[in-house]
């Protein structure tokens, strides 16, 4: 693998007004049940101030994905740059890797009877194009960024928001702006 | 929390009692006397019967089951390819088994006919036998490699209930258990005392050893949010007490009855038992399932 393709996600920028959800399901005409890109709102009560914001979550594209390591038919590959596609011609419906992955991406389709995730508009990116929800995101809260020790070290840089699960375990390729906290003025 | 899964539950103790009577069968023929032809024969079929139903109960958890063979094509990280792969060759071992066990029967009703055993006869007997034994071991090696990456797909970073030695041991026990107690009601009169005697001790060890793991592994839940969420569950679960009663409680005091009072009509007790058994450990496999908690995301949404 020479690089690490991801997500960053600005949770200061983002509206919570689901067109990259909408974007994704446009693009791949998936029906109701899948939800290959969802946008979660965060915890009022994770800050030390109310704040609602929202982050926007699909495949992580992980440096260690669980959903490769597990599937038994080897549907899913990773490519060279860091994308994990899933196939899926060779998918029996085993639902393994829903089982496996921490953030509940690889979706079971009841009408196909297959599992389903975002592959990252791998063919979009390979003509040059932008992936669909990041092309959809009107405030521009969602890139297409490569996953690097220098995107770590940039200045309110997140690997993790409240309440999502421990980074450790499959180490996702989406990294976070963080809500800035409002300002309270005392009056006396 | 997770669901019902009926083809798993069924797959994972149909699959555990048939690999327990053979590890049962190769254990008598080892340890103790000589196993006897007819419960060879009996053991043998009724193993491969319960194998054949488990792994066609286990398609039905497939949402294609007629691609189910591409499951053998991961064999390097999945356990799900390598449980696979280990079934269908304890499934090869046991055609080669029930073949053995059919050319046993021939040779022993020809043997007390009309005309003397010859050398020859006796010769071929004992070869048959150090066969049967090296068959059943072989079967049950590899059954038990497949008992074990059975376990081994569900110890998942995810899952802090399952992410730990707590499935190998809880489904080893189970092939113990069960595989003991149904090669017991199988046997009948064909087992002698001292079979019997070593049969209902290893019962009893497996059912002592399945109490004393669950006590360690739920005082283990608490670790996590997860965990606890498992433990929580179980704990307030009706089905969770009726499986401590039916499971464990019940026959343990009709196994140490059975043992300790010769003069008891085995043969209803053990028949009762083992259906306790059976049925405690099916649902302890539901609850094995139902109980799971996966680490998620807890924003809102």
């Amino acid at each position: 693998m020479t690089k690490q393709l991801g997500f960053l996600h600005n949770s200061e920028k983002c509206v919570g007004c689901r067109g990259c959800e909408m974007a994704c399901k446009n693009e791949y005409q998936i029906e109701a049940t899948p939800q290959w890109r969802k946008v979660f709102q965060l915890r009022e009560d994770d800050f030390s101030l109310p704040t609602r914001m929202f982050f926007s979550m699909a495949c992580n594209h992980c440096a260690n994905p669980e959903c490769l390591r597990v599937c038994p038919v080897e549907a899913y590959t990773k490519r060279d740059d860091g994308i994990v596609i899933h196939d899926p011609n060779r998918c029996i419906g085993c639902r393994l890797c829903t089982m496996a992955c921490p953030y509940d991406r690889p979706q079971f389709n009841p009408a196909k009877k297959k599992v389903e995730k975002c592959n990252l508009c791998y063919q979009r990116i390979d003509n040059g194009e932008k992936p669909a929800c990041v092309a959809a995101c009107i405030p521009g809260a969602l890139e297409l960024v490569e996953i690097n020790a220098s995107l770590d070290q940039k200045t309110g840089v997140l690997k993790t928001l409240p309440g999502l699960p421990s980074p450790k375990i499959t180490t996702p390729s989406i990294r976070f702006i963080g809500p800035l906290q409002g300002q309270q003025i005392r009056r006396d | 929390m997770g669901d019902w899964e009926w083809p798993l539950i069924l797959f994972t103790v149909l699959g555990q009692i048939a690999i327990g009577i053979i590890l049962m069968l190769w254990y008598l023929d080892r340890e103790v006397d000589q196993l006897d032809a007819k419960l060879f024969k009996q053991g043998v079929l009724v193993s491969g019967v319960l194998l054949a139903l488990a792994l066609l109960a286990s398609l039905f958890h497939l949402g294609h089951p007629e691609a189910a063979y591409r499951s053998l094509a991961h064999l390097s990280s999945s356990w799900l390819s390598r449980e696979i792969l280990f079934f269908l060759l304890t499934f090869l071992a046991w055609i080669y088994l029930f073949w053995q066990s059919r050319h046993l029967t021939i040779i022993r009703t020809l043997g007390p006919g009309a005309t003397p055993i010859t050398t020859a006869e006796i010769a071929a007997g004992k070869q048959q036998s150090a066969n049967h034994s090296l068959g059943l071991g072989i079967t049950s090696i590899l059954g038990l490699l497949g008992i074990a990456s059975s376990a081994m797909i569900y110890v998942l970073p995810r899952v802090p209930a399952w992410n730990n030695v707590g499935p190998v041991l809880f489904f080893l026990l189970t092939t113990g258990l069960l595989g003991a107690l149904v090669t017991l009601v199988l046997g009948g009169k064909l087992l002698q005392t001292v079979q019997k005697k070593r049969l209902l001790q290893w019962s009893l060890g497996c059912t002592i050893l399945s109490l004393l793991l669950y006590v360690v592994y739920g005082s283990m839940l608490n670790g996590s949010a997860e965990g606890t969420a498992s433990l929580n569950f179980l704990l307030n679960s009706p089905l969770f007490w009726i499986r401590a009663l039916v499971g464990w409680l019940a026959p343990l005091l009709l196994l140490v009855s059975i043992l300790k009072k010769p003069q008891l009509d085995k043969t209803t007790l053990i028949l009762t038992v083992t259906l306790l058994a059976v049925l405690g450990e099916v649902l302890g496999r539901a609850l094995f399932y139902l109980s799971a908690t996966g680490i998620h995301i807890t924003a809102l949404f």
